[in-house]
């Protein structure tokens, strides 16, 4: 029996292992993967050029105020770059680990220009880095004010813009240092910038732009500017009507420096480590990732399987195979071997995450910060039993489904009908999905628990209170019926199968289905 | 013969779907070692009876026994058996579908592999081995699929209308594998409704109709069946031989020929004499045996137009 099961499993197996969606299913998820975490990091370091800007400022103090703060966020970034750096290429990063912390605070950035900038970071730590250490390559600058083309003048004003159009149209380049670059967008300020009122940063309806700071660009995607000049006057003019009020001016830099000293802790953690981390916070997440998981594998599972069993029986191949082996055997063969396929793609899902995950981990990160989020994920991947559970209740639930459509395919002759019987299940195959917000804020509610007693639901449902600490009776009484569901899917699935499988004609109404389980004929 | 040196043996059989009857109360004696051809017209549970006798599916009543066995399924490895409708894994090369079909009965895959290669080979597949079935033409894959049912050298053979759909060519090497296995000693049952091939092959026959089975015995027992016949060309009235002691009846054949049927025992030399004394000029005569065409139409003609005409 279970000879004859393993070669029709080998053979499913190595059948669908030769087709291009199960590869296209392989590459698919680690490049997203990939792409997720590489994308965004490129295009901010490679893909967006230094922007130029153009300002006109009729009083003189913006302009300075703006060129100060487009340098301190410029003077940041390479803060950051440079405790990175430091990071992964210092020889004991360990030894050096406060003082970076130092530089990663707000207050630092005065001080870190104070002291020379990126130079006299690098001279700091001059001697300390691992031989090898790559040049430290100052990050590209994001946004660069210029002066007008030498062909426009600034006044008169009103028509400014007009001249300035074929530059922000891009039909004219600017020539920095020799080279031509697009105009990004031209920020023309009023004399007297009119303050907004509360709750409003946008300028009034009426159109005549009278005190507002126009922003020109026919950029819309990228509101970093925009933002950075808003700040930067709003920040202005609020300090001048502190003052205007008599208000001490660092007395109020002082009160709107206070933070809420509001710690997360979880009373469920050994003493002395009750503090949330990200880690905590990812734990609870973690598991909608493994159920969205388990759905894909379904679903691409699904359709391979009915796909295998329809091909059987179209091509009347089901007859030679069902003279050499029983219905059951045939259909557990099936089953493992479509399992194995899923875990496959399951397995090789996990291990490229993890691989995309340790080759973006830089030594030395430290826990709880946005970088070591890979870390964090590693070592609860690791250590938890998270993947157990996970594995667990994904073979459980695969065969709950399984068994389910190599039945349903079994009555089908034509992919056309499977895919009409597939209307009336994928309802099921929804709601799953649906819960997966839900489940992780109340794991243990009304709803989670009442759900992980409906068979079809629980694989779904319970690996995604896992984290969430459910009763026992929970864990050990799902699996149970689970397990007692699935035994009896099987059961149940062999008799529409075997019944099924050389049938042809119009498929079966769902009570003549109910009649062959009776009657197992 | 006692029940157990039989090949196979079915005993009162019956199948009902419902209402409808598909096999009604068939018995049959399959000896080992002979060809046995299963006749009938469309419709008539020839592959109903098969399935069954595969155990693919199972009998109202009867009793069933191949091989010595009551499950065929018990003793599924050394039965080989073609369904009437042909297919393949698409997707699968020519030589690893017949392996698999011999894993499943029980072959180990090395040797499996090494025998699909040689069957493909001496059939004169050897160039589309590693072909993909969905790439070779309808009479390569039938073949395929005949390799695929005799690669674990089954004992006993069933082959459900394997003549349909290959050409006069290849209808002709199955005719010599059909051969070459009994003269290996092996068991084949085929069902067929073009009679010429079961003319040829047989050594036992039954024929079915309706569910029913009504002959079974020797090619020779059934033509036996038909009295002898006598064909005719003249411009001449044939009426004086209408009188003629042994004729019982005369007919004009589509084609313009007579054709009288004689008594048992007749002997057509007489009908000869009887036309030069008569004076009747013959463009043609001839004396023929009845085929097992003419014993089919015979027994089942009436029966067989009925279920086209439903």
């Amino acid at each position: 029996m279970l000879h004859i099961a393993f070669l029709v499993a080998a053979r499913e197996y190595l059948e669908n292992l030769k087709t291009k969606g199960f590869w296209m299913g392989i590459i698919f998820f680690p490049l997203i993967w990939t792409l997720a975490i590489k994308v965004p990091v490129l295009i901010e370091k490679k893909g967006v050029p230094t922007r130029y800007f153009v300002v006109t400022d009729p009083s003189g103090k913006w302009k300075t105020l703006i060129d100060r703060e487009v340098d301190h966020r410029h003077q940041r970034e390479v803060l950051d770059e440079l405790i990175s750096h430091a990071r992964r290429h210092l020889k004991r990063p360990a030894d050096r680990a406060d003082w970076l912390d130092h530089w990663s605070t707000t207050a630092a950035l005065d001080e870190f220009i104070e002291k020379g900038g990126q130079a006299g970071f690098l001279k700091e730590l001059d001697g300390l880095f691992e031989a090898g250490t790559p040049e430290f390559v100052e990050p590209r600058r994001h946004f660069q004010r210029t002066e007008l083309p030498a062909e426009v003048t600034e006044e008169p004003r009103n028509t400014l813009v007009d001249r300035l159009r074929p530059w922000l149209k891009g039909e004219q380049k600017l020539q920095i240092q020799g080279e031509p670059v697009g105009l990004f967008a031209a920020v023309l300020i009023p004399e007297v910038v009119r303050e907004a009122p509360k709750n409003s940063t946008k300028a009034s309806d009426n159109n005549s732009n009278e005190g507002n700071i126009q922003f020109w660009s026919d950029n819309l995607a990228d509101p970093a500017l925009e933002q950075l000049i808003s700040e930067t006057v709003g920040r202005e003019l609020r300090s001048a009507a502190y003052q205007a009020r008599g208000m001490n001016q660092s007395a109020v830099q002082e009160i709107e420096a206070i933070r809420v000293p509001l710690v997360s802790l979880n009373p469920r953690k050994a003493a002395g480590e009750e503090r949330v981390g990200l880690g905590d916070r990812i734990r609870q997440w973690i598991p909608s990732a493994f159920v969205y998981l388990l759905w894909v594998a379904v679903f691409v599972s699904s359709q391979m399987l009915l796909t295998s069993v329809i091909e059987e029986k179209s091509n009347r191949i089901i007859e030679v195979l069902l003279s050499s082996v029983t219905p059951e055997e045939l259909m557990t063969g099936k089953l493992f071997g479509i399992a194995l396929t899923g875990l496959t793609m399951l397995f090789l899902w996990i291990a490229s995450a993890m691989g995309v995950l340790y080759l973006n981990t830089s030594k030395g990160s430290v826990a709880g910060t946005a970088e070591n989020i890979p870390v964090d994920l590693l070592n609860l991947l690791q250590t938890t039993w998270l993947l157990p559970a996970f594995l667990g209740y994904f073979i459980l639930g695969f065969l709950v489904f399984a068994t389910f459509f190599l039945a349903m395919g079994s009555t089908c002759n034509t992919l056309k009908e499977a895919q009409n019987m597939m209307g009336i299940v994928m309802p099921v195959l929804i709601v799953p999905l649906l819960t997966i917000p839900f489940i992780p804020r109340d794991p243990n509610g009304t709803l989670a628990r009442v759900l992980s007693w409906i068979p079809p639901f629980t694989p779904f449902v319970m690996m995604n209170r896992v984290t969430g600490h459910p009763p026992l009776i929970d864990v050990v009484g799902t699996l149970l019926l689970l397990g007692g569901f699935v035994a009896f899917e099987v059961w149940a699935a062999a008799r529409i199968f075997r019944v099924g499988v050389l049938r042809t004609g119009q498929p079966p109404k769902w009570l003549e289905m109910a009649r062959w389980l009776r009657s197992g004929a | 013969m006692p029940v157990d040196s039989l090949a196979l043996q079915l005993q009162e059989v019956t199948k009902r779907y419902g209402e409808f009857t598909a096999v009604n109360g068939l018995s049959l004696s399959v000896p080992p070692g002979c060809i046995f051809g299963f006749l009938g017209p469309n419709g008539a549970g020839k592959t109903t009876s098969i399935r069954m006798i595969l155990e693919i599916i199972k009998p109202t009543s009867g009793s069933i026994t191949v091989l010595g066995s009551s499950s065929a399924l018990a003793v599924r490895k050394r039965i080989g058996y073609l369904p009437e409708e042909k297919g393949l894994y698409k997707k699968m090369k020519a030589w690893a579908i017949i392996a698999y079909f011999a894993t499943l009965k029980g072959v180990d895959s090395r040797t499996a592999k090494k025998r699909a290669f040689e069957l493909l080979e001496r059939y004169g597949l050897g160039a589309f081995a590693e072909k993909k079935s969905e790439t070779l033409s309808k009479g390569m894959g039938q073949k395929v699929q005949l390799l695929a049912a005799l690669a674990h050298d089954p004992e006993f053979v069933i082959l459900d209308e394997p003549f349909s759909g290959l050409d006069p060519v290849n209808q002709e090497v199955l005719e010599e594998i059909v051969v070459d296995l009994r003269r290996r000693g092996r068991t084949v049952l085929f069902s067929t409704h073009v009679m010429s091939h079961a003319e040829r092959l047989c050594d036992r026959l039954s024929i079915m109709a309706g569910g029913r089975k009504i002959f079974e015995g020797t090619p020779a027992e059934a033509r036996a069946m038909l009295p002898p016949r006598v064909r005719l060309r003249t411009t001449h009235s044939v009426a004086p031989l209408q009188q003629l002691p042994g004729v019982t009846t005369v007919r004009q054949l589509p084609d313009g020929a007579w054709e009288l049927q004689l008594a048992t025992g007749t002997d057509p030399q007489g009908i000869l004499l009887a036309c030069f004394e008569q004076r009747l000029v013959l463009s043609a005569f001839s004396a023929q045996a009845p085929a097992l065409h003419d014993v089919f139409v015979h027994l089942v003609g009436d029966e067989a137009r009925e279920v086209k005409l439903r």
